[in-house]
C-alpha cells in the first residue's frame, strides 16, 4: 500500500503503530476479561436500570398519576428526557454520515462509538413517548395499520404521529449503517477467534464478510449510499420534534425558529455526550492512540459552532419575545418572567451551563484539556436538559390562563425512570464495548500511513 | 297468530314417497352409526395406538379444560323486569316535583329518576323558589351515603322498631303519666302537617312545647320582623325592582336569610335602557356577594354597626351635610333613590334589623315585602337557651330532636350535652350517627328527604309537596311516621297528609294536580298591626356594642352551608368559589394583619399553597393549629372562619377542617391570635389570583358610563391580526378551510358576566350529570382537580400596565412581581369556564389518534374508547380545560369516594360513560342530553323548540347567566344573544373560534 504521507499532516493515529498493532489493539477489549472497574460500573448501571424498570412497572400499573405532572403540566421530564436523549442521538449519524461526506478522516477514530451511543440513546428516548401513555397497552394505535376497529385511522395532522415515524426512520437507517460498518470488523474478529463459541457467534455477526475486493467495493458504495440516506435524517428528526412545540399554540411553544434551533442544540449535546464517552472510554480501552487530543479538540470546535447557533437562538427568542410587546410572551421560558419567577434557577441553569460556560472554549488550552472537556462535556449535557425541562415545565406553567399557573415537582418514580433510562444506556455501552469492535479498525487502518514522517518514532 | 310456512329440507321431501323421508321420520340417523364395528372388533381395538401416556394426556386435558370452564371472569348481573313497572321504561328518565327542605337549604325541585334511581337534581322553574344552589345539587348524593344509618339504635346498639317503638311509648306514658314535660326540637320544618302533628301531641299530653332551632340563625331578624312587623318570618326582597342596593354585611347571593336572591339581583345587572342597578357592599370578609358589588368597603364588623346606625340616621332623621364622607354620599345616593332603593343588613342583632327595615320602610322601598314573607328560617335563639337551661334544670322530661345536631352546632354545646343526660327520655330523629345522635339514648334512623313524603311552606301562601322518589334505601323511618305510630294512630304518614291537605289547605283542589306540580299556592289574609317599636332606641342600643382590635365572624360557604352534608365528596371538593380553595375551613385574614403577626402563604415547588397555622381563642373557647388564608379584600382587623366543617362522625376522608360553631351565636368575637410553628397543606386550585394585565383577552368589563356613550369598538373590540401590514379581522386569517356547518343543530353556548355571581351550583350540576370522579383533597392540591366546569376568580391588582409604564418598572421582575399580587381591597370578577368547544380546536390537531375530533353539531367530542392518553391535546389547550385520568377514579380504595362502592355508584347516570384510567376527559355540552332532546323532538315529529335544548349548567344557573342552544336557528335565544354588542369570546386572538360566548361585565361606577 503507498498512501501519500504529507509531510506536514499531523497524525490521526499516535504510536507509530503497525496494521496488526490496530487489530491487536480493537480486539483486546473482546478477547481479554473484564477488570473489576468495568464489573462495577457495569453493576451501578445494572442497579439504575432495574431501579428504572421497577419505576416504569409502577408507572403502568398504577397510572401516569405516580408522576408530578398536573391537569395544566401535562408533560414534564417525561418529554424532557424524550428530548434530550433523541439529542444526543445526533451526534453519532453527524460525525458518520456528515463529517463521511466532507471526508473528515478524524471521524474514524469516534464514529463507531458514537453511532453505538445514537443507538442506544434513541432507545432511551424511544421509551418515554411510550410509557408517557396513559394506555400504553393501545399504544399500536399511533402506527397507520390496517385495522378492524371501523374507519379509524391515524392523524396525519398530528406532531406526534410525525414523532413516531421520523424517530422509528432515525432508528432503522442508524441501525443499518452502524451494522455495515461493523461487518469487516467482526470478521476480523471471526477471523482471530480461537474459542469455537465465540467464532461462531462472530462468523453469524459478520454475515459471511470475505474481505474480497467486491466485498470492500459494496461496502464503500453502500456507506456512501447510507451518509446520503442519514444526512437528511440529522436535519429531520429534531426538525420534528421540534414541531411538537412549534405547531402549537401554547406561548413559548409557538416559535417558527424552533427546527434550526433544535437541530443545533441536538449536535450541541450529541459531542457533548460523545466527549463524556470516549474521554472515559480511551482511558479504560487503552485507546489513548486512537482518540487524541486532536479529535478532542475537533469536537470542542463543533460544540463552539453549534452552542454559538444556541446562544444565538435563545438571544433572538428572549428579543422577538420581548419586542412583540405581547403579554403572553412575558412568562415564556425565556423572558423575563422566567428570569425572575419561580423557575428562575432552571433558567440560569440554562443560560449558564448552555452559553456562558462554553465560551470558555474559545481558548486552545482548555479545549485541548481532557479534563476540562469531559467536564465541560457534563455541564453542557446538563444544561441541555435544563433547555427542554424549560421549554416545556416552564411554558405550560405560565399559559394564556393565569387561573391556570400552576408548578411541577417530580416524584421518586419520575426521578427512578430517567436515571433508569441513564443505567440502561450505559448497560448498552458497557456491553458493547465489552463485545464489539469499538474502533472501526477497518477504516482506520486506512489512515494509518497518511501523516509526515518527522511525526513517526517521536513517542 | 301460528305461522303457516313450511320449511324444507330438501327437495326430496317434495317426492311423495321418498324412502330417505320415510326413514328418516322413524329414525334421528340416516345411516346407522358402526359403533359395532369399531367396538366389536377386539383386535382392531388392542391395536389402537391410544397408549396409557395418551390416555393420561386426553384424561389431564379434559380435566384442565373442564376446571378452566369453572372459572368464571367477574359476572356482572344486568337483570330484566320480569314485570314492568307501569311508570319505569328502562332508558327513559321520569321526574318528580319535589322540595328539599333541610332547614338550611330550601327549594321547589324536580328529581330526575332513572330505572327507580333518582341521579339527578334540576330546579322546578315553574316556581320563584325553584332555585338550586350548589347543596341542593348536591343533594341527591347525600342519599347515597355509606354514612347514614341505616336502622333504629337503642342506648348506642342497633334495635328494631318493634323493640323502639315498644321502649319509647313505654317511657313516654311514663312521662305522660308524671306530667312529664315533651319538648321537639326541630330544625325550621316550616311544615303544616309536622306543625300539625305536634299540635296532637300537645292535645294528647298537655305539656309540650315545641322549640325551633336553626344552627345557622337568623333570630334577629325575625325577631325585629316580630316588633316591627307582627309576623316571626323573613321579608322578601326583590332586588329586581332595586335601582340601588346597599348591604351591610349581608351576603344575599350567598346564604343570607337562607338565600334564593340571585335570579331578582341578576335582573337589574343587566344594562336596559341605559339603567342598571348600583350595588354597594360594606362588609368585612370578601364574600360572593361584595365581588359582585359595584363598590365595596371594607370595614369591621363593629364597623358595619357605625356605617348602618349613620344611615339610619342619615337617611331617616335628615341628611348631614357637615362632613363630606363615603358614608354620607351613600346616604345622600339612598335617598335620592328613594322607593327604588333598598338597604338590607346581615349584622346578627335584632337592633341592627330594626334599623334595616326601619330605613326600607322611610324610604318606603319598592323591594321589599313584608307581606309574603318567607319561612326559611323560625329559630328562636331566646327559646333554646331557655331550653338548655331548662333540660340542666332538670325540667324536661322527654326530648325529640328531629333533624338538628345541636351537639355539633351550638355554640354552648357541652351545656346541652350535659343537659341531655339529665332528659329522661332523649330521642334524636337523625340521618346519620352525628354528635348528637351518639349522646342520645334513642336515635330513630330517619331517610333522606328524597325518600320521604312532606310538606313545606316556603313563602307565604306557597306551600310545597315533598314526595319521595325512590323506596327507603334502609330500614328508616320518618319523624312523621314515627309521631303517628307512637299517637297510636293506624293511619299512614301520607294519608295523614293527603287528608290534612284536602281539608285544609287544597280547598276542593286536586292532590294529584298538586303533587304533579309540587307546589299549591294560595292567598292570605293580611292582618292589620301597628309597630310600637321605638327604632331610636333601638338605635341607642346598638351604638352601644363596643368594637375590639381583632373580630372574628363566622360565615357559611356555598359548598358547606350549615354542614349538613359534610359527608358529600362533591361538596367537599367545590372549589369555594372565593378562595377557590377545597375540603377545608380555614381562619380568614388579612395581609396587613397577617404581615403584623408574621403569617404567610406561600406556593410550594409543586405549586400548591401552604399556609402558616394559629391558635387562636374567642368565646372562652381555644382552638389550636387553625390554618390561615390571606384574603384579599378582607377588612384589617376582621377574621373569619367557616361554618360547616370540623364534624367528627364522617368517613375519615371528609373528615376536614374545624368546628366554628363554638364562635356563632353573636355577631361577633373578639378575638386572641397567636401565631403556632408548623405549617398547613391547603387544596387550592387556583393560585395566580390576578388577570396580570390580561382582562381585555379574558374577563372584559367595563362601565355603565363607557357602555352608554361609547361605540362598542371602544370597550368590546375585536381581535385585529396583521395581514401584509393591514389590521385585519379574524375572518380574513385563516389557516383552514371553512367547514359549512350552518344546516343542521349547531350548539353554541353563551355565559354572561353581567348576571354570573359564581355560585357555583353550575359545578356541582355538572359533577353530579357527567360521573366527574371526586379525586380527594390532595390531587385537588396538585392540580389535578377533574372538574368539567369551573369558575375562575381573579382580583384586581394594585399595579398595572400604565403605572409601570409610569413608574418605569414596566417589565421587569419587580413589576412582574407586583403584578402577581392582589389589591387590598381588589375587585373581583368571575368566569366561568369549560371546554369552549372551538371550531378551529387546537386539541383536535394534536391527538395522533384522532381520539378528539369535531362534531356536526360544533362539538368538540371526545372519544374516551380511543384515547391513548398522550395528553397533547390538554398542553395544547389554551383554556387548560381537559381533565386527564391520572388514576383510576372507581373501585379503588385510595379514592374511597362515592365511586367506590356500591350505594354511591347509583348516582351515576347511565347516559354517561364512566372514564377509565389513563384517558382525557372534558365537557361534552351535555350531550347526552341534547341527543336525548333532539330524540324526542323526532319521535314527536317536530322541530326542537327553543329553550328545549339544555345543559347541566344552563340549567342550574339560578340567574339563567348561561344560555344553551341552537345558534343556526335565527329565532332562538342564543342567537340573539350571539348579536349582543357584549358578545365577547375567550382569548379569540388566538383565533380557535370557540362555540361558548362571553358576555362582558358592566359596572355601575358612579364618580364618587
Amino acid at each position: 500500500m503507498s498512501h501519500y504521507e504529507a509531510p506536514i499532516r499531523e497524525p490521526l493515529i499516535l504510536g507509530d503503530k503497525s496494521y496488526h498493532d490496530i487489530s491487536n489493539d480493537i480486539a483486546a477489549p473482546i478477547e481479554g476479561k473484564a477488570n473489576k472497574w468495568w464489573w462495577f460500573v457495569f453493576s451501578v448501571a445494572m442497579i439504575a436500570f432495574l431501579w428504572g424498570i421497577g419505576a416504569i412497572a409502577y408507572t403502568i400499573g398504577t397510572g401516569i398519576g405516580v408522576w408530578g405532572l398536573n391537569n395544566r403540566i401535562n408533560w414534564a421530564w417525561d418529554i424532557t428526557n424524550f428530548v434530550w436523549w433523541v439529542g444526543i442521538g445526533h451526534a453519532g449519524t453527524l460525525i458518520s454520515a456528515v463529517l463521511l461526506l466532507f471526508r473528515q478522516k478524524w471521524r474514524m477514530g469516534i464514529n463507531r462509538s458514537a453511532e453505538a451511543m445514537t443507538i442506544f440513546a434513541v432507545i432511551q428516548a424511544g421509551t418515554f413517548p411510550m410509557i408517557h401513555m396513559g394506555r400504553i397497552w393501545n399504544g399500536y394505535w399511533t402506527m397507520p395499520i390496517p385495522n378492524q376497529f371501523g374507519s379509524l385511522w391515524v392523524n396525519f395532522n398530528s406532531p406526534l404521529l410525525w414523532d413516531v415515524f421520523a424517530i422509528s426512520t432515525y432508528l432503522s437507517v442508524s441501525l443499518v449503517f452502524w451494522y455495515t460498518g461493523l461487518l469487516p470488523d467482526f470478521a476480523m474478529i471471526r477471523d482471530r477467534a480461537t474459542k469455537p463459541f465465540q467464532k461462531k457467534i462472530y462468523s453469524l455477526l459478520s454475515f459471511g464478510w470475505t474481505g474480497r475486493a467486491k466485498d470492500w467495493q459494496r461496502f464503500e458504495e453502500v456507506s456512501l449510499v447510507l451518509a446520503g440516506l442519514a444526512t437528511p435524517l440529522v436535519l429531520s428528526v429534531h426538525t420534528i420534534v421540534s414541531f411538537d412545540f412549534a405547531t402549537s399554540v401554547i406561548p413559548g411553544w409557538h416559535s417558527t425558529i424552533y427546527p434550526p434551533y433544535f437541530v443545533a442544540g441536538a449536535v450541541f449535546s450529541g459531542f457533548a455526550m460523545v466527549q463524556t464517552l470516549l474521554i472515559i472510554m480511551r482511558k479504560v480501552s487503552n485507546l489513548e492512540q486512537y482518540i487524541t487530543r486532536y479529535h478532542i479538540e475537533m469536537m470542542n470546535k463543533v460544540i463552539l459552532v453549534t452552542g454559538g447557533i444556541v446562544f444565538v437562538a435563545y438571544l433572538s427568542e428572549f428579543f422577538v419575545g420581548w419586542y412583540s410587546g405581547s403579554l403572553y410572551e412575558d412568562f415564556t421560558y425565556l423572558s423575563v418572567g422566567a428570569a425572575t419567577g419561580p423557575y428562575a434557577w432552571a433558567f440560569w441553569a440554562l443560560i449558564l451551563c448552555n452559553s456562558v460556560f462554553p465560551q470558555l472554549l474559545w481558548f486552545k488550552k482548555l479545549r485541548t484539556s481532557f479534563t476540562f472537556s469531559f467536564i465541560m462535556s457534563i455541564i453542557i449535557n446538563t444544561g441541555m436538559w435544563f433547555e427542554r425541562f424549560d421549554i416545556i415545565v416552564i411554558n405550560l406553567s405560565r399559559g394564556h390562563l393565569p387561573s391556570s399557573w400552576t408548578q411541577f415537582e417530580p416524584t421518586f418514580v419520575d426521578i427512578g425512570i430517567y436515571v433508569g433510562t441513564i443505567g440502561f444506556f450505559f448497560v448498552l455501552f458497557l456491553l458493547y464495548a465489552r463485545t464489539f469492535p469499538v474502533v472501526a479498525q477497518a477504516e482506520i487502518k486506512s489512515i494509518l500511513k497518511s501523516s509526515g514522517n518527522n511525526y513517526k518514532k517521536e513517542h | 297468530m301460528a305461522s303457516n310456512k313450511k320449511y324444507w329440507k330438501s327437495v326430496e321431501e317434495l317426492k311423495k314417497s321418498s324412502s330417505i323421508v320415510e326413514k328418516l321420520k322413524q329414525n334421528e340417523f340416516v345411516e346407522e352409526i358402526p359403533t359395532d364395528q369399531f367396538l366389536g372388533d377386539k383386535e382392531n381395538l388392542t391395536a389402537s395406538s391410544t397408549s396409557r401416556r395418551d390416555f393420561l394426556k386426553y384424561l389431564g386435558f379434559s380435566t384442565a379444560v373442564a376446571s378452566l370452564a369453572a372459572c368464571e371472569g367477574p359476572v356482572i348481573k344486568s337483570i330484566p323486569y320480569v314485570v314492568k313497572p307501569d311508570d319505569v321504561t328502562p332508558g327513559m328518565a321520569d321526574f318528580y316535583a319535589t322540595t328539599m327542605a333541610d332547614g338550611f337549604d330550601f327549594a321547589n325541585i324536580l328529581v330526575k329518576v332513572r330505572e327507580g334511581r333518582p341521579i339527578k337534581i334540576e330546579p322546578n322553574k315553574d316556581i320563584a323558589t325553584g332555585i338550586t344552589n350548589a347543596r341542593v345539587q348536591a343533594s341527591v348524593l347525600s342519599l347515597y351515603d355509606e354514612n347514614r344509618l341505616k336502622r333504629p339504635k337503642a342506648n348506642g346498639k342497633d334495635t328494631t322498631w318493634k323493640k323502639f317503638d315498644a321502649e319509647v311509648v313505654s317511657k313516654l306514658n311514663e312521662i305522660k303519666n308524671a306530667g312529664g314535660k315533651l319538648v321537639f326540637l326541630t330544625n325550621t320544618c316550616a311544615s303544616p302537617s309536622i306543625g300539625k302533628l305536634i299540635k296532637t301531641y300537645g292535645e294528647e299530653f298537655g305539656n309540650v312545647e315545641h322549640v325551633v332551632y336553626d344552627a345557622v340563625s337568623e333570630s334577629a331578624a325575625l325577631d325585629a320582623m316580630k316588633e316591627m312587623y307582627g309576623v316571626r318570618a323573613l321579608p322578601d326582597y326583590d332586588f329586581s325592582k332595586a335601582d340601588m342596593i346597599v348591604s351591610i354585611g349581608a351576603d344575599f347571593l350567598g346564604d343570607w336569610q337562607g338565600g334564593g336572591f340571585a335570579p331578582g339581583y341578576a335582573k337589574g345587572r343587566v344594562p336596559k335602557n341605559g339603567k342598571m342597578s348600583y350595588h354597594v357592599q360594606i362588609e368585612s370578609n370578601m364574600s360572593l356577594t361584595g365581588g359582585n358589588a359595584d363598590k365595596r368597603i371594607m370595614v369591621k364588623p363593629s364597623g358595619q354597626i357605625k356605617a348602618l346606625l349613620k344611615l339610619y340616621k342619615a337617611v331617616v332623621n335628615g341628611i348631614s351635610t357637615r362632613e363630606n364622607s363615603e358614608l354620607n354620599t351613600l346616604a345622600g345616593q339612598i335617598v335620592k333613590a328613594g322607593k327604588k332603593a333598598v338597604v338590607v343588613t346581615g349584622i346578627q342583632d335584632k337592633n341592627a334589623q330594626l334599623l334595616a327595615l326601619a330605613i326600607n320602610k322611610k324610604l318606603q322601598s319598592e323591594a321589599l315585602d313584608t307581606v309574603n314573607t318567607r319561612n326559611v328560617r323560625h329559630g328562636d335563639d331566646a327559646k333554646v337557651k331557655q331550653l338548655i337551661t331548662d333540660m340542666n334544670a332538670g325540667k324536661v322530661s322527654a326530648l325529640f330532636m328531629s333533624n338538628v345536631n345541636p351537639v355539633y352546632t351550638l355554640p354552648a354545646s357541652a351545656d346541652f350535652a350535659e343537659g341531655l343526660k339529665k332528659v329522661k327520655l332523649s330521642v334524636d330523629f337523625a340521618i346519620s350517627n352525628d354528635e348528637t345522635a351518639q349522646l342520645s339514648q334513642y336515635v330513630a334512623a330517619i331517610p333522606h328527604y328524597l325518600e320521604s313524603w312532606g310538606d313545606v311552606m316556603i313563602k307565604k301562601g306557597q306551600f310545597s309537596l315533598i314526595q319521595p322518589t325512590i323506596k327507603p334505601l334502609f330500614d328508616t323511618r320518618q319523624f312523621q311516621c314515627s309521631l303517628l305510630k307512637w299517637l297510636g294512630k293506624k293511619e299512614s304518614f301520607y294519608d295523614f297528609l293527603k287528608s290534612n291537605w284536602n281539608n285544609n289547605i287544597l280547598a276542593g283542589k286536586s292532590w294529584n294536580k298538586a303533587l304533579h306540580d309540587g307546589v299549591f299556592t294560595k292567598e292570605f289574609e293580611v292582618p292589620e298591626f301597628t309597630s310600637t317599636v321605638d327604632v331610636n332606641a333601638a338605635a341607642k342600643e346598638l351604638a352601644s356594642i363596643k368594637g375590639a382590635k381583632r373580630e372574628l365572624t363566622v360565615y357559611t360557604t356555598a359548598g358547606m352551608g350549615d354542614g349538613q352534608q359534610a359527608n358529600n365528596p362533591w361538596l367537599q371538593e367545590l372549589p369555594d368559589p372565593i378562595t377557590r380553595t377545597s375540603w377545608d375551613n380555614y381562619l380568614l385574614i388579612s395581609r396587613i394583619d397577617a404581615e403584623k403577626l408574621g403569617l404567610k402563604n406561600w406556593t410550594v415547588d409543586n405549586g400548591a399553597l401552604n399556609g402558616d397555622l394559629v391558635n387562636i381563642s374567642a368565646n372562652g373557647v381555644n382552638l389550636k393549629k387553625i390554618p390561615v388564608y390571606i384574603q384579599p379584600g378582607q377588612a384589617p382587623g376582621s377574621y373569619a372562619l367557616a361554618l360547616g366543617y370540623g364534624r367528627t362522625d364522617l368517613q375519615k376522608e371528609m373528615n376536614v377542617g374545624v368546628n366554628a360553631y363554638p364562635f356563632s351565636g353573636k355577631f361577633f368575637h373578639d378575638l386572641g391570635v397567636v401565631k403556632s410553628p408548623g405549617e398547613h397543606e391547603f387544596a387550592c386550585v387556583q393560585l395566580q389570583h390576578t388577570i396580570m394585565g390580561r382582562e381585555g383577552d379574558i374577563t372584559r368589563e367595563t362601565t355603565l358610563a363607557e357602555y352608554i356613550s361609547k361605540p362598542k369598538e371602544e370597550w368590546n373590540p375585536e381581535p385585529k391580526y396583521s395581514l401584509e401590514h393591514q389590521e385585519v379581522t379574524e375572518d380574513k386569517v385563516d389557516l383552514w378551510r371553512k367547514f359549512d356547518d350552518s344546516i343542521g343543530t349547531k350548539f353554541n353556548m353563551s355565559i354572561d358576566l353581567a348576571t354570573c355571581t359564581g355560585c357555583a351550583a353550575c359545578v356541582v350540576a355538572c359533577h353530579a350529570e357527567n360521573n366527574v370522579p371526586v379525586v380527594g383533597k390532595h390531587e385537588i392540591r396538585v392540580s389535578r382537580d377533574m372538574h368539567w366546569l369551573r369558575i375562575d376568580r381573579y382580583y384586581s391588582s394594585d399595579m398595572s400596565i400604565e403605572k409601570g409604564k409610569e413608574e418605569g418598572t414596566f417589565g421587569t421582575g419587580e413589576y412582574f412581581d407586583e403584578m402577581t399580587h392582589p389589591s387590598d381591597a381588589p375587585e373581583v370578577s368571575f368566569q366561568p369556564v369549560m371546554c369552549q368547544h372551538c371550531n378551529h380546536a387546537p386539541c383536535e390537531t394534536v391527538c395522533p389518534v384522532a381520539a378528539t375530533s369535531h362534531g356536526r353539531q360544533g362539538q368538540n367530542m371526545m372519544a374516551y374508547n380511543r384515547c391513548i392518553g398522550t395528553r397533547y391535546c390538554a398542553n395544547n389547550c389554551p383554556y387548560k380545560v381537559r381533565r386527564f385520568n391520572w388514576f383510576k377514579y372507581f373501585n379503588n380504595d385510595e379514592f374511597d369516594y362515592n365511586m367506590n362502592n356500591d350505594l354511591g355508584r347509583m348516582v351515576l347516570n347511565p347516559d354517561v360513560v364512566v372514564r377509565s384510567r389513563g384517558v382525557m376527559e372534558k365537557c361534552s355540552l351535555c350531550i347526552q342530553k341534547t341527543q336525548a332532546t333532539i330524540l324526542k323532538a323526532k319521535k314527536e315529529g317536530r322541530p326542537v323548540r327553543d329553550g328545549e335544548f339544555e345543559t347541566a349548567c344552563s340549567s342550574a344557573c339560578p340567574s339563567n347567566a348561561i344560555v344553551f342552544g341552537d345558534i343556526n336557528d335565527k329565532s332562538t335565544e342564543i342567537s340573539k344573544k350571539e348579536e349582543d354588542d357584549r358578545t365577547f369570546r375567550l382569548l379569540e386572538f388566538v383565533g380557535t373560534k370557540p362555540n361558548v360566548f362571553y358576555h362582558l361585565k358592566v359596572k355601575n361606577k358612579k364618580e364618587a
